[in-house]
């Protein structure tokens, strides 16, 4: 009876992750394969018409294959930003962690109010356009790297605490200065933060769709959700063309946290520094 | 290779002072131990030497050159420490090879060094292993190349052995006994172990809250320790002390009036003390022995029988505890009453400021 219950309570589970998680995309894959009369009618159905290659080339050439150059933007900003980003927090955590001085209460105050406080969008804008940033990629990496540093940073501190700073003296009487200590010992010891951070930014700068529509505006300089914006008003009436460019901004997240999960769990079961 | 010098050395965080002025020589190629309770500030002096805590005040002088502002990398220094401290994401030959690498030494001649190390210290088949595969008396051994390594002319180790259990540590401790013999470097070695302090050292420093108490080899610190500190430390059991007046003395022989004594007797300098003084009686367990007309006698309050001797608890008619080691297998049970008796000569007595009379 007790078997029967726990299997039955792993079923139940597995059916709702089923229908939360991998119905939807379902859906997305269906309708983006269907012709432009059955996609209008948004049902669950299987596709009468198999267009999925049409569809895909034509949501490629759209406005002058916009979608290719959101590509490349989008990319080079997750790229550029995520690793500024743990760069920085990284070196701002371990300084934190191990230089205590009368500045850090200071610093911690300024790390949790860029946690707490939401950012002002137009005194952004004039800041940008003052230091003439404003509607460029480097720009918007400089937000993004700004947006989740506080968090980036607390993570990174609170990991560096386990690190025991016998460590550091050990690496200093074997000679290492500031630069390499940090590089050559530390770095590599967060490797599991490391992971972690790469994920969950890679995923958020690369879906964010907000900062860029405000900073980022013009066509040239448009990300992958911006494209989905500026074809919902374009494909109003051709469903699966905007399920066929869903599809396609939401498999490179797919793969970098199906790549990187792996990485996840085994750096946290590694216990990369215990003894 | 180089001596050491220290003249004065202080160090305080804030207000508090943790080292109050030290003064030392130690020659080239000598093996010194820090020893003394916890918090008397012998890890905050190595660390000093080490370069690892600024100084705050004195000299230090490694060789000919004063050394107060030189980086811990310049020192020529290695140091061990309690927790091994080694990189885990390094395999054993890059652990070993770390400092060579920053000083960027060539790849052939570091793996030769690294080689060498490692042959020293007979570990070479575990070279490309990483230290979470080791168990702790390898990891204890990647710590002391780390350090051959660098070919230092000081080393410093910073409670090496706490870390290991009890029959690997003496067997560790051997085993940095003929290192030292091999390498002849300077060695200072910080403990709160005493025995790992009489094995080891050429010259023991014993430390209590930032001052040097006495400086000397392992026998004239048991022999003849300066004061009441360091004759409690040093020796195991602790000695037994007991508050005295002197008495009359004659034949070189003194002797002392207490409620807990009859008829004790010391052998001290006649002019040393005059009748009336106060003081305190020193005398280590394993200076007892059994004698039913003995100077001490107590009550058997617990007995430790170890085979080769006997520890016991005696409570003296004041409530004061004493322990006597006695040889073999001795006749006492708990709760009898037995005398105990010491030889003049191997008694020590100390003055009301806590000074060897």
């Amino acid at each position: 009876m007790n078997r029967i219950r726990k299997y039955a309570l792993s079923a139940l589970a597995v059916l709702f992750a089923l229908v939360v998680f991998v119905v939807p995309f379902i859906f997305i894959i269906l309708m983006a394969m269907k012709d432009k009369q059955q996609a209008s009618l948004i049902n669950f159905s299987w596709p009468t018409h198999f267009q999925f290659f049409a569809n895909l080339i034509e949501v490629v050439q759209a406005r002058d294959y916009m979608l290719l150059t959101a590509y490349v933007n989008s990319t080079i900003l997750t790229v550029g930003s995520v690793s500024l980003l743990v760069i920085f927090s990284a070196m701002v955590g371990f300084v934190l962690q191990r230089r205590v001085a009368w500045w850090t209460p200071w610093v911690d105050f300024f790390i949790l109010a860029g946690l707490m406080i939401p950012p002002a969008v137009v005194p952004t804008i004039w800041l940008l356009q003052s230091i003439h940033l404003f509607k460029t990629l480097h720009g918007m990496v400089l937000i993004e790297v700004a947006y989740n540093l506080s968090f980036a940073v607390i993570l990174y501190r609170n990991f560096i605490a386990t690190i025991p700073r016998e460590l550091d003296e050990a690496a200093i009487i074997d000679g290492a200065r500031p630069l390499s200590l940090f590089f050559r010992v530390i770095l590599p010891l967060l490797r599991p933060v490391t992971v972690t951070i790469i994920v969950v930014q890679s995923v958020a700068v690369f879906n964010d769709f907000v900062n860029p529509l405000y900073y980022l505006p013009g066509k040239e300089n448009a990300t992958v959700q911006l494209t989905l914006y500026n074809f919902q008003s374009q494909f109003v009436t051709q469903y699966n063309l905007l399920f066929m460019n869903i599809l396609l901004i939401t498999v490179p997240p797919l793969i970098i946290f199906l790549f990187f999960n792996r990485q996840i769990v085994a750096g946290m079961s590694a216990g990369a520094i215990k003894g | 290779m180089a001596g050491l010098q220290l003249k004065d050395l202080r160090k305080d965080f804030g207000t508090v002072e943790v080292i109050k002025g030290v003064n030392l020589q130690i020659r080239d190629g000598e093996f010194t131990v820090f020893v003394g309770p916890s918090g008397c500030g012998k890890s905050t002096l190595l660390r000093m030497i080490a370069g690892l805590e600024h100084i705050s005040g004195g000299e230090l002088w490694i060789g000919d050159t004063l050394c107060n502002d030189v980086e811990p990398r310049d020192r020529g220094i290695a140091m061990v420490f309690q927790s091994y401290a080694l990189y885990p994401h390094m395999t054993v030959h890059d652990n070993f090879g770390f400092s060579l690498k920053l000083a960027r030494v060539p790849k052939a001649e570091r793996d030769r060094k690294v080689r060498e190390a490692a042959q020293v210290l007979q570990m070479e088949h575990l070279l490309d292993r990483k230290p979470a595969q080791l168990s702790g008396g390898q990891r204890q051994r990647v710590a002391i190349g780390r350090a051959i390594v660098r070919n230092p002319e000081v080393f410093l180790f910073d409670e090496p052995l706490s870390n290991l259990d009890a029959a690997l540590r003496v067997d560790m401790r051997m085993e940095l006994s003929k290192l030292h013999q091999q390498l002849g470097t300077t060695m200072i070695y910080v403990t709160h172990d005493q025995v790992e302090a009489m094995t080891l050292a050429d010259r023991i420093v014993v430390l209590n809250g930032g001052i040097v108490q006495q400086i000397g080899t392992p026998l004239e610190l048991y022999k003849r320790p300066a004061n009441l500190f360091v004759a409690g430390f040093i020796g195991s059991p602790k000695m037994n002390f007991l508050d005295i007046t002197a008495g009359a003395s004659a034949d070189g022989l003194t002797s002392l009036d207490s409620a807990d004594l009859s008829g004790a007797r010391v052998r001290i300098a006649e002019t040393a003390v005059a009748p009336g003084t106060r003081g305190t009686l020193g005398i280590r367990p394993h200076d007892l022995r059994l004698s039913a007309q003995g100077a001490v006698a107590g009550e058997v309050q617990l007995v430790e029988r170890l085979g080769n001797e006997t520890v016991v608890n005696l409570r003296l008619s004041s409530g004061k505890h004493w322990l006597a080691v006695l040889e073999g297998d001795a006749e006492v049970g708990v709760g009898e009453r037995i005398g105990l008796d010491f030889a003049p000569d191997k008694a020590m007595l100390f003055d009301t400021d806590g000074q060897c009379i």
